[in-house]
């Protein structure tokens, strides 16, 4: 069974470079022996690799040699000499851990560390000398233990279970690829493919695939080179301590491919391709590049608070194009509402929108982009009324301050006391002129008194009630002012950031226009690793292309 | 805060000037108001308004306001300028008593020239009975100068049995409106009467025909003196009987009994002169108990002497007769019935065209709702078959018990005369400027 893995890498030049790697590790068989089923003879190297490392891991070094010595016997990889040899070292056998170690140079003369296995059999040779000569004469040799020193211990025995060798089984689709191996070395080193140097990284073997390498523990990258009409490729590999890794690369052919990458003003938009109607995943968020038949494709980009917006592309085989796109906000967006009392009535242009309570979620209120009257009321609070400016696709969040009305209680005495004064004053003031009347009708039919009561009261009535005139101004104009008079300020609005609207395919809203964002964040955007599936289909192969992007 | 209180004194000054606009208004009205009240004055304690009798001299007209009969005295008012009345009482020692016993009349008399034991007298009142100088009519004049005048000689022994048991007697008492007048006496109690003529302070009484039946204590609870021709017409009335007796007198010349009329019920129950007609004669204004009737002096004393006794001259009276009319009615008074109507009379030139209107007393009329108030209603003579009276006069500020009419006068003031009437039942007495019969601007500015 195979995993295919699509590696898609984007060099710092953004020129886009691939790799098909058929990766089977450890649970996926192969052989490099014709008469073996592959899979059955990978799984064999395997189990007796794994079987070595448990016993060297447990202590038992010379369990542990013996099966190495005989995985070697059955597949003559270099490995396991090298950690049959560590085993004897462990148990003091020089000799033998000399041979195994000498083994191995011989075996695989190209070994990326060479250099230490000549070192480790220079070191242990003189710790031979030094036991020999420091031995009686005649000791050295006899008995069963011949190889063994007579004195213990004096052969370094740093060694754990991370001193043990791994294979790596490197093939390519076709065969006969060039392949370079770089080591890194330091954990901070990024690779670029094409660079005059890399720092932190060194190559440690070239040659042509198919490849058996015996190879320490640690990161490894490894560089299939553009080999005939073949583009090249390359991949990160993690080696771990005694296993057998084995990779494969289905080398692509540019003829058969092509690459399109779709990017737009507004930087996470959802592009579908070939998919008008979103049936299927969406092909991924711009800027995205990606392998893709050559021919005509339909492209939709869509995001929330723009207008989808469809086009066609045509693409050659093996040609690479980039499309740009450019979205138009929609022309209505949405108010965010709350505010600073218990329960708010919103009103756009005087219709009711609902109701705001303290506690809840904002109050979303959608409408055509452009200014609107916005009227806020609560009960006992100034209404607030002003013009907002809708944006286009976005959110605005308004924070309404309800200022509370200022209370009118004096007013309200004095008005009424004042209401009461005018009252009685009208009263009295029709009341003396109803006397007056009458009097004055007696005086024009010759009856008035000079001393009538009623011109008295009269008298009285009209000065209470021009007092009472006098008095209720005073209080009406108090009470207007009380009326009027209001030192609180008016219930205001403060507008926040606009927001995107919510992606509803995004845990978070994502749409931006990239003039908007700072250099760095893009970078960090562009940059940040994702991975995704896409069917893939090729004149050599098909399956499900798990990519990802660094 | 300097500007708002300035503001707030402007608004409160403007308000004040409106105010004071506002209620001075009445002012406007009461400071020339065609109804004056007469001041009471504080020793006047038991009644004021029961009677009243007015003098003119020299265009200087006094009125004497009465209080109960036979137990009060009288106040005098200086009545002058009709812009400006004096209300106040100028001398209220009329039969005030003062240690001198004096019974108030009910009816009281006033003289613009009045005949002393030795010397003729200006502006003087008959006020009643009592002790002066000694028993008899009591005088007073404007100079505080009193005397009396004798009686006939059962009435001084009545009066000094009354002085001397201070039991009061009542001496009704009226004159005619000439510089010299004539005074008219009564005693019902006896029913005497007798007169003094004019410039004499010697009595003359009254002879009574026989068989003529007077026998009631009615007789001469009412009198009338009408100057006609040089002479008089003596008029007593014996309500009670629904008689009226007549006498002429003459200068030098012996009374002459006329005759005697005799009415519905109540005739004589008040007796009125004055120039109704414009023949320059009083005549005679005659009550009963629904209807005022006008005759002319003239005619009356034109009578001859008669000595029949029962009292039935309808026909000559009949010619005398200038009309009758009753109460009829006006908007603001209601209820003729049992309005006294004819409870007191006067004659009065209150538009001062030269002949006079016919001042009848109604004290138990309803005014404005207010029973008993009282009201005067003013009759042109001239046109007596009219039964609605030319005016109506009230008090403004009229009281139920006021019987505002109990007693009528028509003093003169300027050229033409303006009622005072008394309103006994609360002890008020007022000036009426006002007639409707005034040509307009006529009265001044207390008449609009």
């Amino acid at each position: 069974m195979f995993a295919l893995v699509n590696l898609v890498f984007l060099s710092r030049r953004g020129a886009p470079v691939f790799l098909l790697l058929a990766l089977s590790a450890l649970a996926t068989g192969a052989s490099a022996q014709p008469k073996d089923a592959p899979g059955k003879r990978l799984e064999a190297i395997r189990s007796e690799m794994d079987r070595g490392q448990s016993l060297f891991a447990s202590g038992n070094y010379a369990g542990a040699a013996e099966v190495f010595e005989a995985g070697y016997a059955a597949y003559p990889y270099s490995a396991f000499l090298f950690n049959a040899g560590v085993c004897y070292q462990k148990q003091n056998d020089v000799d033998r851990a000399l041979a195994k170690f000498k083994e191995y140079v011989k075996v695989d003369p190209n070994a990326p560390d060479l250099a230490k296995v000549n070192q480790r059999i220079a070191t242990l040779e003189a710790a031979k000398a030094a036991a020999l000569a420091a031995a009686p004469v005649g000791e050295a040799g006899a008995g069963p233990n011949a190889g063994a020193l007579p004195s213990a211990p004096v052969l370094p025995s740093t060694d754990d279970q991370t001193s043990m060798k791994s294979l790596v089984m490197i093939e390519t689709e076709p065969d006969g690829a060039p392949l370079r191996i770089y080591q890194r070395l330091d954990e901070n080193a990024h690779f670029v493919l094409g660079a005059p140097a890399n720092p932190g990284w060194k190559e440690v073997i070239a040659t042509h695939a198919p490849a058996n390498l015996t190879l320490d523990v640690g990161q490894y990258h490894i560089v299939v080179e553009k080999f005939r009409d073949f583009n090249a490729s390359e991949a990160d590999m993690t080696v771990s301590p005694g296993h057998v890794h084995q990779l494969k690369a289905n080398l692509s052919q540019g003829k058969f491919m092509a690459f399109l990458r779709v990017s737009s003003n507004v930087l996470g938009a959802h592009v579908w391709i070939d998919d008008n109607k979103k049936e299927r995943s969406l092909w991924g968020d711009t800027p995205h590049g990606e392998l893709v038949p050559g021919g005509k494709h339909d492209v939709l980009v869509e995001s929330p608070g723009f207008e989808p917006l469809q086009s066609s592309v045509e693409l050659e085989h093996g040609e690479q194009k980039e499309l740009e796109v450019r979205l138009e906000r929609v022309n209505y967006g949405v108010l965010r509402i709350d505010a600073s009392a218990p329960v708010v009535t919103v009103h756009v242009d005087d219709q009711p929108k609902g109701v705001w309570r303290s506690g809840t979620q904002p109050l979303d209120v959608r409408f055509d982009s452009g200014a609107h009257w916005l009227t806020v009321e609560s009960d006992g609070r100034k209404t607030f009324r002003g013009k907002v400016v809708v944006p286009r696709g976005q959110i605005l969040p308004l924070h309404v301050k309800m200022i509370p009305k200022y209370p009118r209680g004096p007013a309200w005495t004095q008005a009424i006391i004042g209401a009461a004064f005018l009252g009685a004053s009208i009263y009295a003031g029709a009341e003396s002129n109803r006397l007056y009347n009458e009097l004055k009708s007696d005086n024009q039919n010759g009856s008035l008194e000079s001393s009538d009561e009623r011109a008295t009261r009269g008298k009285w009535l009209a000065v209470g009630a021009d007092a009472g005139f006098v008095v209720a101004g005073v209080l009406g104009g108090l009470a207007t002012y009380n009326f009027i008079k209001d030192p609180l300020p008016e219930s205001s609005v403060s507008e926040d950031k606009l927001l995107e609207f919510d992606d509803p395919l995004k845990t978070r809203p994502v749409a931006q226009l990239a003039p908007r964002r700072a250099p760095q964040n893009a970078v960090a955007v562009e940059h940040a690793p994702r991975l995704e599936l896409t069917p893939s289909a090729s004149t050599t192969g098909g399956g499900l292309f798990l990519g990802g992007r660094f | 805060m300097s500007h708002f209180s300035l503001r707030l004194g402007l608004l409160g000054a403007l308000a004040l000037g409106a105010s004071a606009c506002s209620w001075s208004r009445f002012d406007d009205l009461t400071d020339n108001a065609p109804v004056v009240l007469l001041e009471k004055p504080d020793s006047m304690n038991n009644g004021f308004g029961v009677s009243l009798a007015t003098a003119t001299k020299d265009e200087h007209t006094e009125l004497l306001v009465g209080g109960t009969v036979t137990t009060s005295g009288a106040a005098l008012y200086q009545l002058g300028e009709d812009s400006a009345p004096n209300t106040k009482a100028t001398d209220t020692n009329y039969c005030s008593g003062d240690g001198k016993p004096c019974f108030l009349s009910s009816l009281i008399a006033g003289f613009a020239n009045a005949q002393g034991p030795d010397r003729s007298r200006p502006l003087c009142f008959a006020v009643g009975s009592g002790e002066v100088v000694k028993q008899g009519l009591v005088m007073r004049c404007q100079d505080g100068g009193e005397y009396t005048l004798d009686m006939p000689q059962a009435a001084e022994d009545l009066l000094a049995m009354a002085i001397a048991q201070n039991q009061p007697r009542d001496f009704p008492m009226v004159t005619d409106r000439s510089d010299d007048p004539l005074l008219l006496a009564s005693l019902p109690e006896k029913r005497l009467a007798w007169f003094y003529p004019e410039k004499s302070d010697i009595l003359s009484e009254l002879p009574l025909p026989d068989g003529v039946e007077v026998d009631d204590p009615s007789f001469g609870s009412s009198l009338a003196v009408l100057a006609v021709e040089g002479g008089r017409v003596l008029a007593v009335g014996v309500p009670g009987k629904s008689r009226v007796l007549l006498w002429k007198t003459e200068p030098d010349a012996n009374p002459s009994f006329l005759g005697c009329w005799s009415g519905t019920s109540g005739m004589g129950r008040a007796l009125a002169s004055g120039k109704v007609n414009a023949d320059g004669n009083d005549d005679l204004v005659v009550s009963d108990e629904t209807q005022v009737h006008v005759l002319d002096g003239s005619s009356l004393f034109q009578l001859p002497e008669s000595n029949a006794s029962d009292c039935d001259r309808p026909l000559v009276i009949a010619g005398s007769r200038l009309g009758s009319f009753g109460c009829g009615s006006t908007s603001p008074l209601s209820g003729c019935e049992r309005s006294e109507f004819g409870a007191a009379l006067a004659v009065g030139d209150l538009d001062g065209d030269g002949d006079g209107e016919v001042i009848v007393g109604a004290p138990k009329m309803t005014v404005r709702g207010k029973e008993n108030a009282g009201a005067l209603l003013v009759y042109d003579a001239d046109a007596a078959t009219e039964t609605a009276p030319v005016d109506a006069k009230f008090m403004s500020s009229a009281e139920s018990g006021d019987e505002l009419g109990r007693s009528i006068v028509a003093p003169h003031v300027g050229k033409r005369d303006i009622i005072a009437a008394g309103a006994p039942g609360h002890g008020k007495a007022a000036l009426f400027y006002c007639s409707s019969l005034l040509p307009h601007g006529a009265g001044g500015s207390r008449c609009p």
